[in-house]
């Protein structure tokens, strides 16, 4: 019969020199549905217990060559062998050998003569523990990865699979960055759908989900390729941050670069809506920097990662203000973005006082060369 | 020591491991002497600590007597005390006879 018993997976390493003292304390165990090696030196006994780790290790205390406690003590300091529990057999009142089974890391211990009810009901006892604190830890195991895929399954939403893992590899730093609030310089960028309305009007429903669905996946795989993280879509519109969760290296440019590939890969989907419904559509962008707070906001029943602040205001207005295909952008991000963009292609709009802010800000327009279809807006 | 009760009784599952025990036992008688010889009193006390505990386990209770008394006479580095407990003991295997229960 090849059916292993759970009893009989329940592997014990007996540890004595005296033969025939091994082969009693075995032959106990294997009465009990256990499974006994049997080894006679401490050398031999560290060794299987490295390379074929028991459940338990019953460990007669005085071995000529290596003493039982050296091995108990070699074994508990080993991070892959300490939680084996060990049984060290000592003699009748040896009170040192206790104390000194204690010092070397021991689980219990045994008197010689062993008496066999003794045996059992100490293996036994040690084996419901070893069994509780292998259930417990594969169920902390569990509940780890379970926790993990839900934050991947949460930050998925926000960020793409490559930041997604790089939030859960880094976990224990970027938890913090998820669980509390904090500020940082963040990179607002909207974008919105300008001329859908008018579309919505004259075209079937599926057919405007359809397009919607079209629109938003090229704005989103724009924003993963640049690591930015999508905070909000609603409606026709989108907001993605930069710099946020983790620090960027220039996250300006990404923003302006982000922009500039959301342009030009929607043109043609544009210039094909215009063909087939008749309707010319174009997105307007704005972006803009500067100290946000980041955190989780809403009620217990809707919880969302948002960036709150001026710049995500401003980048907002700024969308608002810009035709189909423009890319307003606000100072700040214009003295971060100047020398990688070329000159022909920004041109400053002067002082604009935006809805909502009591000082004017300098505003700056970025034209993205579309090459042909959809240029027109 | 009190007097030496010449038959073991011996849990019958143990039947099996019974002729290499008491094999093992001769063989120590060996051992004990060619110890006391040699004036290798740290063998005697390792072979009686050892006595002690296998003797009881396996429910020869006179064995764990003798090795005792070897081990502490082995201590005292007392000869003549060992010499007369591995006596003893070797007409304790000559005699014994087993019951298994």
């Amino acid at each position: 019969m090849s059916v292993m018993t759970e009893a009989q997976a329940y592997r014990v390493l007996v540890v004595d020199d005296d033969p025939d003292m091994g082969a009693y304390l075995a032959l106990l165990l294997k009465k009990e549905g256990m499974q006994a090696d049997i080894v006679d030196n401490g050398d031999a006994a560290t060794m299987r217990v490295m390379t074929d780790p028991p459940d338990l290790v019953l460990l007669d205390v005085m071995m000529p060559g290596v003493s039982g406690f050296e091995i108990c003590q070699r074994l508990k300091s080993e991070e892959s062998t300490a939680l084996i529990p060990i049984v060290l057999i000592t003699g009748l009142d040896d009170s040192q050998s206790r104390v000194r089974g204690i010092e070397a890391g021991a689980d219990d211990f045994l008197s010689k003569p062993v008496k066999r009810e003794e045996l059992v009901a100490r293996v036994k006892t040690l084996r419901r523990l070893h069994d509780t604190r292998k259930e417990l830890e594969s169920r902390r195991l569990a509940a780890e990865v379970e926790r993990k895929e839900a934050i991947r399954k949460t930050f998925s939403r926000y960020v793409s699979p490559r930041l997604a893992d790089r939030i859960i590899g880094d976990m224990g730093k970027s938890d913090d960055l998820f669980a509390k609030a904090h500020r940082a310089n963040v990179v607002a960028l909207f974008a919105d759908l300008r001329g859908f309305t008018r579309l919505t009007d004259s075209t079937e429903v599926g057919r405007v989900v359809e397009m919607l669905n079209e629109y938003f996946t090229i704005l989103s795989e724009a924003a993963y390729r640049h690591e930015a993280t999508i905070f909000n879509m609603a409606g026709d519109a989108l907001l993605v941050g930069f710099n946020v969760p983790f620090p960027q290296e220039n996250p300006a440019a990404l923003a302006y670069q982000c922009a500039r590939e959301m342009l030009t890969q929607f043109a043609p989907v544009a210039a094909r809506w215009e063909k087939e419904q008749g309707i010319a559509t174009g997105v307007g962008i704005g972006i803009c920097m500067g100290e946000t707070v980041i955190g989780n906001v809403g009620s217990p029943h809707y919880m969302s990662y948002t960036i709150i602040g001026n710049a995500v205001n401003s980048a907002a207005r700024l969308m608002q203000l810009a035709q189909p295909y423009e890319v307003l952008i606000c100072d700040r991000v214009y003295g971060e973005i100047k020398n990688v963009v070329p000159a022909a292609q920004m041109e400053s709009r002067g002082d604009v006082t935006l809805r909502g802010r009591a000082d004017p800000i300098k505003v700056y327009c970025v034209t993205v060369p579309l090459g042909g279809e959809g240029s027109g807006g | 020591m009190a007097e030496i009760d010449y038959t073991a009784v011996v849990a019958k599952d143990l039947e099996d491991l019974i002729p290499v025990f008491i094999k093992n036992r001769n063989k120590e008688i060996d051992l004990l002497r060619t110890a006391i010889g040699a004036g290798d009193y740290e063998q005697l006390k390792q072979i009686g600590h050892r006595m002690k505990g296998v003797g009881n386990s396996y429910g020869f209770a006179p064995i764990s007597d003798f090795g005792k008394g070897i081990e502490d006479s082995a201590k005292k580095s007392d000869k003549a005390a060992v010499g007369g407990w591995i006596d003893a003991y070797a007409d304790y295997l000559s005699k014994v006879q087993i019951r298994y229960e």
